[in-house]
């Protein structure tokens, strides 16, 4: 595995040699065997994100699947994200690392809601259907409802106007 | 050390996402293998970066995560408006 990283980090310098000066492209050392927080942050985030792997496989459900990826790779970015910006503050490129958690905990939240949200109003099967609750009790049919809604959207389709005669643009 | 262990967990995460996007049965299944298959390729990245050193890899690690956000909404959106068939 070390001789894998060593080719793949030749093939990058020799590629950006040619671009840039030499100087700037040798890789700085990041100390992480030292550094103990980062160690425990960061085999914090791979058990959780491992975990919600193994929910993603033996999970039933869409729902619940979702349940699954989505709240625990927020849960996991903490670790990884946290102990990468540790183990980067020698360098200097803690800020970048801060910014894309950032981005995972705005946008982790809303890819969940968008894609429960779009399984539900197509009417995919829950799990144990006698058993649990459909709290807006249209599963399947708000489905139909709504897309109608979403075709509304189309430029050359015009509803809710009133009849002809009374529009002053005829 | 901690650092190759991690590797091997995400990578093995990775390859749990994989097969989850080709045996789903569902089409949510698919997307939301997608949108896990993205956040896990942004962790690896980001772990290459800390293995390797080069701090290049962190804005490759970005452009990654903007991806799929983009790719999961624009999906849901298209087949909420029933332009793309189950």
């Amino acid at each position: 595995m070390r001789r894998v990283f060593a080719v793949l980090a030749t093939l990058l310098a020799s590629a950006a040699v040619l671009a840039q000066e030499e100087e700037l492209m040798v890789p700085d050392v990041v100390q992480i065997e030292g550094n103990i927080f980062a160690e425990v942050l960061i085999l914090f985030g791979c058990f959780f994100i491992l975990v919600s792997a193994i929910g993603m496989v033996r999970f039933p459900d869409v729902y619940t699947r979702l349940h699954s990826s989505t709240k625990l790779v927020a849960l996991g970015g903490i670790g990884i994200f946290g102990g990468a910006a540790l183990a980067f503050l020698p360098i200097g490129a803690t800020e970048r690392v801060l910014l894309i958690g950032l981005f995972f905990f705005m946008t982790a939240p809303v890819a969940g809601y968008m894609i429960s949200r779009s399984s539900y109003l197509m009417g995919l099967p829950l799990y144990r259907e006698e058993v649990s609750i459909d709290a807006w009790g249209a599963h399947g049919e708000m489905a139909e409802a709504s897309m109608v809604e979403d075709d509304e959207d189309d430029p050359g389709e015009v509803r809710g106007l009133p009849p002809s005669g009374d529009s002053p643009a005829a | 050390m901690v650092v190759s262990f991690a590797l091997i967990c995400i990578i093995l995460s990775v390859l749990f996402a994989v097969w989850r996007i080709i045996r789903g049965p569902t089409w949510g299944d698919r997307v939301a293998g997608l949108d896990f298959l993205g956040v896990s390729l942004a962790v690896l990245i980001v772990l290459l970066a800390l293995r390797t050193g080069f701090t290049a890899f962190l804005d490759a690690a970005l452009i990654v995560s903007i991806l799929g956000f983009v790719s999961t909404v624009a999906l849901t959106r298209y087949r909420l408006a029933r332009r793309i068939e189950r």
